[in-house]
């Protein structure tokens, strides 16, 4: 232990200074604006046409009920809609505005819609680097002649990018809070949110339903995406032991990435899909009571699935790391 | 290496505590979603039902609802408007106001019992009926014409009402009898459920057509949809806020060039003739 903390600090520190971080910041202080600023536009538009929330939920409602009854539909978005429109309903019933307008809610709003791509993808801005990028530029020989064992140095690499990991999704928070507030105000925290939705087939029984404040809801959500993105890391950190070039073990992410999500968009009749970690991303799903991508999909098995590549990941990473060459 | 300490000191601290918190976010979302133990009933409070606030501002603008099945929701209109947003602009004309549609709550296929169950059940549709200044409604079309009870049951589908009305000749007489008396019997239903929820308003119920007056076999079925008509007069003209526009002299004479290519539904034309009817019956 006493010789690990060093470690832990000087690999910190040094990500700090590669300014991987600001550049994070950076993506982050254009992006959110730009969503703020779409966000501002949509709920505009809806003054305009609507001066009451429930009209408004209530038009959306029948529509989605109209568009049920259309023959050009498939059956897969018909159960979406299906379901979208009984919790609708179940809002509507309790008098509860599922998307009122305010920086909390626009916070929750985006993470939800950047679990799955966004999140990973800034993750990857730190992680990917981490060992191949001492690698190409020859500062690994110089860490591995310290008289320091080598799980040790991958262990410190791997803290401080959850230590990172960390930082990223409370500085999205925090920004987007901020960001959003500007706009909508900063109000909402306390505002009831419905969870706890079952999904059977098209049917939601609710039943369990109960409400939560805002702020519950958004601290339980920044944790599933916290597993979510520590799975990223993880894989991340294994790619870039194996790879050599950073670039390369971008790639390599990104494209596991896209492709599961693509996956989830479009196959639910492949059902060992399941069985591929960027599929099951989306863990804020589970919790809104959103249907899973593919049938069977629950939050424990998701869990596992994650569990286990993130677990692999790791082994693989060690071994390799501990056995492998160091030659350029 | 002093700023260097406190670097790493403020990154390290806050991370750690990020990370404890975020891992307590998702101990209690496990919690949460696998066995959510707090289960108290959630009682909404209503204390912005009645308090729309437009108040004052309210008689400055006229508010439209529209309720009903494929008719109200525009099909066959290839503009998209349908009679309710053209009566709309009409209004705005007569009346030198501005109108405001505030729901179009029409669903294709809707039959009157499954308005009637919304109109008793969905908060949504009593805020939107009680907020209106004129009502606009077509229904009753799907419940003459289901040639079998119970199968439009499942989704109330279009094109069920196209295919039974497309074989109304098959569609017996005792059955048209049956589902006329049930169907006059649900529309009084809504008439009342109407005037229960907001008595001021004033509703237009606008009548039904035969789209198949062109079809040799099937021109019968105009004294059908008028004895309906007629029942349904009896009911409305209970309540002298609401009126009942006729509609099928349209559809007799100007047949094609009013119905859309679908045989069944108006075209952008035919929902023009009845919007300007529909304008013509308001004060």
């Amino acid at each position: 232990m006493n010789s690990i903390m060093p470690l832990i600090r000087n690999e910190t520190v040094k990500v700090w200074k590669k300014k991987r971080f600001l550049v994070v910041i950076a993506v982050l202080l254009v992006l959110i604006p730009v969503f703020t600023y779409a966000q501002m536009k949509i709920s505009l538009s809806n003054r305009e046409s609507f001066t009451d929330w429930r009209l408004q939920l209530q038009q959306k409602i029948t529509d989605y009920q109209n568009q049920l009854s259309s023959e050009r539909i498939p059956e897969e978005w018909k159960r979406y809609r299906r379901i979208a429109v009984q919790q609708m309903q179940y809002y509507l019933d309790h008098n509860v505005n599922p998307d009122s307008p305010n920086a909390v809610t626009f916070t929750r709003g985006f993470m939800d819609a950047s679990v799955s791509m966004f999140i990973p993808l800034l993750v990857l801005a730190i992680a990917s680097d981490l060992v191949s990028g001492e690698r190409s530029t020859g500062t690994m020989k110089m860490l591995l002649t310290r008289p320091v064992r080598r799980w040790k140095i991958l262990l410190s690499k791997f803290i401080a990018l959850t230590l990172y990991v960390s930082l990223l999704l409370l500085t999205t928070v925090v920004l987007s809070y901020l960001i959003a507030g500007l706009v909508f105000g900063y109000g909402g925290w306390s505002l009831p949110v419905f969870t706890g939705f079952v999904v059977h087939g098209s049917e939601v029984d609710s039943s369990a339903v109960h409400p939560v404040p805002q702020w519950m809801y958004l601290l339980m959500m920044t944790g599933l995406v916290w597993i979510s993105a520590m799975t990223i890391a993880c894989l991340a950190l294994m790619v870039s032991v194996l790879v050599r070039s950073t670039a390369a073990s971008i790639v390599t992410m990104m494209a596991a990435i896209i492709a599961g999500s693509i996956l989830s968009a479009m196959a639910s009749s492949w059902e060992s899909a399941k069985y591929i970690f960027s599929v099951n991303l989306e863990l804020t799903n589970y919790l809104a009571g959103s249907p899973p991508p593919i049938d069977g999909m629950n939050l424990l098995f998701s869990l596992a699935v994650l569990g286990f590549w993130a677990v692999s990941a790791l082994i693989v990473s060690f071994t390799v790391f501990t056995k492998q060459d160091m030659l350029n | 290496m002093r700023r260097g300490t406190l670097l790493w000191r403020t990154i390290g601290f806050i991370s750690l505590v990020s990370t404890l918190l975020f891992l307590c976010g998702f101990g209690i979302a496990l919690k949460d979603i696998i066995a959510p133990s707090d289960r108290t009933p959630f009682y909404a409070d209503n204390e912005a039902e009645s308090g729309s606030g437009s108040g004052a501002g309210a008689s400055q603008v006229i508010r439209v609802t529209a309720l009903g099945d494929s008719l109200t929701k525009g099909t066959g209109d290839s503009k998209g408007e349908g009679y309710v947003k053209q009566s709309v602009k009409l209004m705005e004309d007569k009346y030198d106001k501005p109108v405001k549609l505030m729901n179009n709550l029409a669903i294709n296929g809707l039959r009157a019992d499954q308005l009637n169950d919304k109109l008793t059940n969905d908060k949504g549709f009593r805020l939107a009926v009680s907020e209106a200044d004129i009502i606009l409604m077509t229904i009753g079309g799907n419940d003459l014409f289901q040639y079998a009870q119970g199968q439009g049951e499942e989704e109330g589908d279009d094109e069920d009402v196209q295919r039974s009305a497309g074989r109304s000749g098959e569609l017996s007489l005792e059955e048209l009898q049956e589902n006329m008396t049930e169907g006059v019997k649900r529309l009084e239903h809504t008439i009342d459920l109407l005037n229960e929820i907001n008595p001021k308003a004033r509703v237009v119920y606008v009548g039904l057509y035969n789209p198949f007056y062109d079809v040799e076999d099937l021109r019968d079925g105009s004294i059908q949809v008028q004895e309906w008509n007629r029942q349904v007069y009896a009911v409305i003209h209970r309540y002298p806020n609401m009126r009942l526009v006729p509609t099928f002299d349209l559809f007799e004479a100007n047949i094609s060039r009013y119905l859309s290519s679908d045989h069944f539904h108006p075209n952008h034309e035919g929902y023009s003739a009845i919007a300007e009817r529909i304008v013509q019956s308001l004060d």
